[in-house]
Parts: C-alpha cells; sequence; structure tokens
C-alpha cells in the first residue's frame, strides 16, 4: 500500500503543461517580428507655391549636387564616389549650415540619391533641398 | 432515477472557456498585427551614417514606392489621383505637418519618386523623409 502511494506522488500531469507549453509558443510565434533598423533622411521638397522666386537675391553659400545616372557632379565638376566623400566632409566642415541644392536626374536610381544625402548627413550638412532635373 | 437527470443537464463549463479563451487571444494578436503592415519586400538602399530611427511619430504615413513604380501605402496598392486623395484628406484632418515616409527601392527610378513627391508637394505636406536601412553606426 505504501509502495503504490509513492509512485502516485511522483507522477506529473504532463497534458496540462504540454497545453500550456503550445499556447506560449503559439503566442511568441504570432507576435514576433524581426526589426529592421530604418533610417529616415529628411530633405527639403520644392514649395507647392508656383510663383517663381526672386531672380536677384542670391542666397550667400549654395552648394550644388547634381546626381546623374552613375555619376555625381559638385558644382558642375563631375567626381568619384570617394572624391564627392571627402569634398563633402570638407565643405562641411567648413560651414554646415549652408545650403545644399541636390538635383537629382530622372533617370537616376534612388540608391544614388540616398547614398548623396547620406555623405551629406556625414558631413554634417542638414539642409538638404532635393530638387528634380528634367 | 433523479440524480441521473440532474447529472445530464450540466454544460461542460471549462472546456467552453478554453476555447473562447484561444478565440480571443486570435482576435486580439491578429488584430494589432493589422496596425503595422510593412511591405518587406522592398530592397531599401543601406545608409552607413545615419542612425536608425527608434520612436516614429503615430501619424506617419508611410509610402512604399517599388522598383516598376507601383505605389502603395500599408499593403493597399494605389493609382496618383487615389494617393492625391488619401494625402489630401490626411491634410484636411490632421493638418500639413504630418510626417511622410518614403520606402524607396533602391533600384526605383527616381522618376517613380519624384511622381509621389510632387503628389505630396501638391497636398501641401513637406516632412518628407526618405526611407534608408541603418548600417553599423548606431
Amino acid at each position: 500500500m505504501a509502495k503504490q502511494r509513492q509512485t502516485e506522488v511522483l507522477q506529473v500531469p504532463m497534458a496540462p503543461m504540454i497545453d500550456v507549453v503550445f499556447q506560449l509558443l503559439i503566442y511568441f510565434v504570432l507576435t514576433f517580428r524581426e526589426e529592421i533598423p530604418e533610417a529616415h533622411l529628411a530633405v527639403n521638397l520644392p514649395s507647392p507655391d508656383s510663383r517663381p522666386p526672386t531672380p536677384d537675391v542670391k542666397p550667400p553659400q549654395l552648394l550644388e549636387l547634381t546626381i546623374l545616372p552613375g555619376e555625381v557632379q559638385i558644382q558642375g565638376r563631375s567626381h568619384s564616389w570617394q572624391s564627392v566623400q571627402e569634398t563633402l566632409a570638407y565643405l562641411g566642415k567648413i560651414d554646415d549650415q549652408q545650403t545644399v541644392i541636390i538635383k537629382t536626374s530622372i533617370m537616376a536610381r534612388t540608391e544614388e540619391v540616398v547614398r548623396v544625402l547620406d555623405l551629406c548627413k556625414a558631413a554634417g550638412l542638414s539642409k538638404l533641398n532635393l530638387v528634380t532635373l528634367r | 432515477m433523479k440524480k441521473r437527470s440532474e447529472e445530464t443537464l450540466e454544460t461542460p463549463i471549462t472546456p467552453m472557456i478554453d476555447v473562447v479563451f484561444q478565440l480571443i487571444i486570435f482576435f486580439v494578436v491578429s488584430a494589432a498585427q493589422q496596425n503595422d503592415l510593412i511591405d518587406l519586400s522592398l530592397n531599401l538602399a543601406q545608409a552607413k551614417d545615419v542612425s536608425a530611427v527608434k520612436k516614429n511619430d503615430p501619424l506617419t504615413v508611410t509610402i512604399n514606392v517599388h522598383e516598376d513604380g507601383k505605389v502603395n501605402i500599408a499593403l493597399q496598392e494605389m493609382t496618383m489621383p487615389q494617393l492625391r486623395h488619401v494625402l489630401k484628406s490626411t491634410v484636411a484632418q490632421y493638418g500639413n505637418r504630418v510626417p511622410i515616409v518614403l520606402r524607396c527601392d533602391k533600384r526605383a527610378l527616381y522618376r517613380e519618386v519624384d511622381k509621389v513627391m510632387a503628389v505630396v508637394g501638391e497636398a501641401g505636406l513637406y516632412r518628407v523623409r526618405i526611407a534608408a536601412v541603418a548600417g553599423g553606426k548606431d
């Protein structure tokens, strides 16, 4: 009699435990989402106001970048990516508050635009204006 | 005999509650998933020097632009007039300070992005950001 009682006490109720474990498993599988670190690059767009800008007043510091398919120009001169990075870093050190106009060809890839924006941010330049070349 | 009829009238409450809880959990979890639909089929460009966004403004409108120029918001595909309508009603409801995030495929031509930006600008929205995958530095 005593022996039988001991074996009964040692039994663990497996079925409800498995129930609970499955519940937890289903919950975590359903709520799992891979977190992708996403960066957001702020740009200024041309104002929807279509009045032509006054031609006489020119902002003091204007840095003009042009993105063509597979090519980047700074103030009209073509540069390699390495040189773009160095030039922007140099210009950013001089004045990081200068206005940057990024003229983008419609045939350029988004990847190139993001790369230029990224390099500008890295150089500390924050006044980025995106203009489309047609 | 009387005792037996009493027994048959009893309803098994416990398994019923189990099933009801299962259903509640299923609906709560699937409803929460509806809120942030992210288009994972897009291949975003890499941005090495910009840190990842930690907190997003809950009002943000995310517009996905595919390589072939197809545009969707929360996986719902839209034509340009539809997008214009959606953005205009957003401005009417929340004002023009609503942030816009453009998630563009890195192979997409800028022409496609420009079309969307034109519509965004036309609606009067100006807080525009271009999304990229944050790389390395944080």
